[in-house]
Formats: C-alpha cells, structure tokens, sequence
C-alpha cells in the first residue's frame, strides 16, 4: 500500500534533486511515485508529495539526500490553494490521524516558504484546525506528535514589500505529521572544503562532491574510482558511504600536497575516519594507464580538467624536444624518480570534447555491467544543446541524469552515465582524432578558448577575457 | 598502499611490452600492516578478477604464506579472511615495482606508485 509524504526540499541545485532521489532509492531499492501534475513535481518548489511503501523508506531518503531540508518529511495529511481545500482533503484523511485523538501530546506549527506569517493569523490557523478534535495535551517542547502547516508563496525577491505584505496569498498550502528530519544536509558541513586539512584549489564544493557520491550509488562492498583525483574531494564521500575508492593524477603532487611524509590525500580521509578505504593512489595519464584489465570498478566519479585552471594534459607533445628537455628524459628513462621529484613528463593540451568521449569509452571499459560513470562537463550556457551529450556517447552507455549548475554565461552539466551493456570492450586507444559520430559541434569544444573569450556569440569571439567565476 | 590487490591489478604498459609484463616484481619493498574493515562479500566478489597465481607468489616473496597455491573451491570464512589481509592489510610503502619484460621501474614513494611513462614509451 502507498502512503503518501510530503519533503521538503532546500532550495539549492534544483536540477540536482529528482536525480538525486532517484539514485538514493535505487541504492536501497525503494519504489516511489512522484505526483502526476507536471507542476506539482517541479524542482524549484519547496514541497512536494511522494507516495512510498513505507514509513522506513522515506527516514532512510531523508538520511541520504543531500538535497532532504533538516524538518522535512511528513505524513500527508492534504493540501489546498484555499483553507477550504485544505479542510476538506484533511477531513478525508481522518483514517491516518483519528487514532492520535483519545490522548497523544501534540502541538501545531505553522509555517510557510517566501514570506513570514503574523502570529496573530498563525493562531486562527491552528484554531481552524479544531474539528480534529485531538483530546490529548499541548506540549510545545516534547510532543508525541508534531503536525505542521505549511504554506507555499510565489518568489517575490526583488520587489520591496511591507513585512506581512501579501499574507494569505500563498500559491497552495500542505499540511502533515512531521515523522523524519533530514539529517543528510549536515554532511555538507562535515566535508567543508575550509575545514579539511588538505585542499587545493581544484578542490570541489562539498555539497556537489556529496551529490556526485551519491550518483555512484557509494555503499560497503563497491570500488569507485577517480582519475582525475586532485585533492580527492569526491574520495572521501564516496568512502564516507562505504565504498573503496582508487584515485589516480597525472600530477602526483595533487594528490600529495606539501607534507614530505603522509600524501594530503590521505590525511584529509584520516580526518574523516575513511583513510582505510582509499585502497591507493596513484600517479599515471589516464590516456596511458596500467590497468591490467576491464570491468573492475562499480562506478567511476571525476571532475575532469577543464583545461582552464587544472589544465587537461596528456602525456606526448606536438613540437620537437629542446636539448634540455631531451636530456631530462634521458636522465629520467636511466634513472627513473618518484613523481614527487622536479622531473615533470613532457605533457600536450588535451582537448575537452576528445576528453569527454574518451572518458566515456574508458568508462565502458573499466566498469562492471550495470556501473556508472559520475562526471562534470564544463558547457556554453548560450550554446548548448541536449545533443551534445550525445556527442560523447557511445554504444552500450546510456545517459540517465544530466543537471546544469548555472554560473551565467557558463555552467556545468553533472552528467550520469550508465553502462547497460555486458559485452566486452577492448582498452580504448585513446586516439588524438575522434570521427564525430553525430555531425555536430557540440557547445563545451574548445571550452577553454571560449571561456578566455568571455563567451561571445560565435561571430564576435575576440581576444577580451571575461571577469565572471572562474572555472577551475 | 601499494596494496597487493592493487598489485595484482596493475600490469605495466610501456608501449610494445604485451608479454610478461605482469605481474610487476617488488624491489626494496618496505612494508607496513594495517588493518582494514573485513567485508566479505567484498572479498568473494574481487576474486574472479584476480591472477590467482601472481597474487600468492607476491604474498609468499613478502613474507606471508597463508593464501593455498590453488583458489580453494570453498570460500569459508578462514579462507576470505585470510585472502583480506593479503589483499587490503599489506602495504607497500616504498621500494621500486621492476617489469620482468622491459625493466621499466616504476618507484613508489610514500605509497604512491608513480606509473608514467617516458616520451619514447607510449609511442
Ligand atoms: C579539475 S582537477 C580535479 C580536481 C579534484 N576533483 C579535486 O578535488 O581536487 C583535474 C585533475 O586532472 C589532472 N589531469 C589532467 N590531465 C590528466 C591526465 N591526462 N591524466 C590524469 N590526470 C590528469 C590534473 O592534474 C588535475 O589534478
Ligand atoms: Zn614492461
């Protein structure tokens, strides 16, 4: 039987969220329905009604989704654009609540989203309330039961309003038994990026490396890997939630930072309690890697280079060596040093759509039937097209979430792919030339000159630099 | 780190150098034991991608004889937790891995293994 539950969601990363459930239920195999209104399942509305099995299920989604609000999930009792409304769908909800009236301690709360009710309207809200008829005490510090109303209003930011302007004007009001507070969110305080002993700045946001952990569907048992690793942002999440994680770098000095003895990597999972479940770490180009054979991984999370900031390399280069730098490899091929010695390979830039397409291709490689490739795809906001995904696909990889965090004129696509093929794949090459297998340009090639370019219209694309965030 | 597991899962990939490649041979390994969370379905799932082989000589050449010349047909819980330690609890922390093949040495340093190649080895 399905019970409905009202969550209330944060208001952040909204495309982030549906995927989010989604992955969080498939983990621990929870079947739910969302609402059938195309409006009543938008993302940038706080509320929203989702029919579970079991009251387990929705206290296990509020303890994993990053996006679950703190005071979150309810028993659904009804909802309404008028009190009317309301009255009438709670009245028909009476079977769920007629066995708290002969004596459970209860309190009312009223709330709402966008605006600020005048205590005086709270109490005839409550007092609306009354034929429920609940017989037990009021206790406002410790009831049994809380039962909240909670009322929606439009967005009105930038319009200069009076206090309690609009009161009573809300776009539709909920109402429920608080049964579960999100605990998930405190994790984003937990992984703070300020507060971690080791961090760079490639480091990820810790809110999105908790998002990007979950799309990996992380638990005990699994091996996720990075070859992107950096600072290794993503690592402790994934391992925080169970999972082994491998990391590689091109550039060990990302993964090791400054301390001679102990690899940042590392203390910073010490700091988290997670360093025994980062198996290893290590230093190779991903277009040439030592894996000695495929579907090892259950899910493969990365930022790859944008080529910007953490610029994509790859080793090889396109002119000739100078004397100097011959000699260094010599010295290196006689006498090969840690990579944490001056001796840095020659490296070619690598451009962000072969990038793309290669780590898809490695991705069906190196994950088992079934895993997922978690990944950002830096992208023009102007010019993108939802074909451009398809772009770097190929056979046997199938896209099942793609959400943008806007930043203007440029944002980034959290992309999930999953590998619903269970035929083998050879190592792909990693052949500099892809044929295009669409006939189409998608918007993140050449992302780095675009980006220096300040993302000007095609036609204009001059030398000037744009002075927004700066991708990393 | 470098774990045994991720030993047995590394082989080296210097251009051209397709046949005894693997398994890379430890020099002047120093060693650590640390003790990681036994999961053992873990364990039981990690088996069939591994070289049975390559992984009880590495474990014997370092000093731990407790993993049978042949994969066991019945994985009991002896047997897995044994396999556990030599996979996840032996650490490799410094020392060098030398392909059999082609010599290229690979040097680990704080535990990192550091697997690039030079310009005339990826062709
Ligand atoms: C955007 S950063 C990843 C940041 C990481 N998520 C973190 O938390 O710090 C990209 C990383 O890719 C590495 N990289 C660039 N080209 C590479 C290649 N061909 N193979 C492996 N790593 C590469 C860079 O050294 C850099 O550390
Ligand atoms: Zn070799």
């Amino acid at each position: 039987m399905t019970t409905l539950y009202l969550f209330v969601f944060a208001q952040s990363h909204d495309e982030f969220r549906l995927p989010e459930l989604s992955s969080v239920a498939e983990l621990n195999g929870i079947p739910y329905t969302l609402p059938l209104k195309p409006e009543d399942r938008d993302p940038t509305r706080p509320f929203m009604v989702i029919g579970l099995g079991k009251e387990d299920h929705a206290q296990i989604l509020a303890r994993r989704c990053i996006l679950i609000k703190f005071v979150s999930v309810y028993e659904f009792y009804g909802q309404g654009s008028t009190y009317e409304e309301l009255h009438a769908a709670n009245r028909a909800s009476r079977p769920l609540w007629e066995k708290f009236i002969p004596d459970t301690s209860f309190r009312f709360l009223v709330t709402s989203y966008n605006h600020k009710i005048p205590q005086s309207r709270q109490r005839e809200v409550i007092e609306s309330f009354s034929y429920m008829d609940f017989l037990g005490p009021i206790n406002m510090k410790n009831p049994d039961i809380t039962c909240a109303v909670l009322e929606e209003y439009f967005d009105t930011r930038g319009t200069t309003r009076s206090k309690h302007q609009g009161d009573g004007n809300f776009r539709q009001v909920f109402f429920g038994r608080l049964i579960e507070e999100g605990t998930a969110r405190n994790l984003i305080v937990k992984f703070d990026v300020k507060k971690r002993s080791y961090f760079g700045n490639t480091s990820m946001e810790s809110e999105i490396s908790l998002l990007m952990a979950n799309q990996t569907l992380a638990s005990p048992g699994k091996i996720v890997y990075d070859p992107f690793m950096g600072t290794g942002s993503m690592a402790y999440p994934t391992a925080y939630f169970g999972a082994l994680v491998y990391g590689s770098d091109i550039d060990g000095r990302q993964m090791r930072g400054k301390d001679k003895k102990s690899p940042g990597v590392i203390r910073a999972a010490t700091q988290y309690g997670v360093a025994s479940r980062i198996v290893d770490l290590c230093t190779f180009d991903v277009t040439h890697n030592p894996w000695r054979c495929g579907e090892l991984f259950d899910a493969i999370v990365t930022d790859p280079p944008y080529g910007v900031r953490a610029g994509a390399k790859r080793l090889g280069r396109k002119r000739e060596l100078s004397d100097r730098q011959r000699q260094l490899c010599e010295e290196h091929r006689m006498n090969p040093s840690s990579d944490d010695q001056p001796y840095i390979p020659p490296t070619r830039p690598y451009e962000l759509s072969h990038l793309a397409a290669d780590l898809v291709l490695l991705a069906r490689y190196l994950l088992r039937p079934g895993g997922r490739l978690v990944f950002f795809l830096p992208t023009v906001t102007d010019e993108y097209e939802e074909v451009d995904i398809y772009t770097m696909l190929c056979e046997g990889m199938e896209v099942i979430a793609n959400s943008l965090q806007d930043f203007g004129s440029w944002g980034r696509r959290l992309v999930t792919i999953r590998k619903t093929t269970s035929e083998k794949y050879p190592s792909p090459t990693f052949e500099p030339i892809h044929e295009p297998k669409v006939d189409h340009v998608p918007a993140h090639k050449d992302f780095r000159e675009k980006y220096f370019q300040g993302f000007k219209p095609k036609e204009e694309r001059g030398a000037s630099k744009d002075s927004s965030t700066t991708p990393v | 780190m470098v774990r045994l597991i991720t030993h047995n899962l590394l082989a080296c990939h210097v251009k051209d150098c397709n046949t005894n490649n693997f398994p890379l041979e430890f020099k002047d390994a120093q060693i650590e034991l640390r003790e990681t969370e036994f999961n053992p379905e873990f364990v039981r799932g990690i088996i069939p991608k591994l070289e049975w082989k390559a992984l009880v000589d590495t474990a014997r050449e370092l000093g731990d004889t407790t993993l049978p010349l042949e994969l066991p047909e019945m994985l009991d819980d002896d047997f897995l937790k044994n396999l556990h330690h030599v996979l996840l609890e032996i650490h490799v922390e410094d020392g060098v891995m030398i392909c059999a093949n082609c010599k290229h040495v690979y040097p680990i340093s704080n535990g990192i293994p550091n697997m690039l190649l030079a310009e005339h080895e990826i062709g």
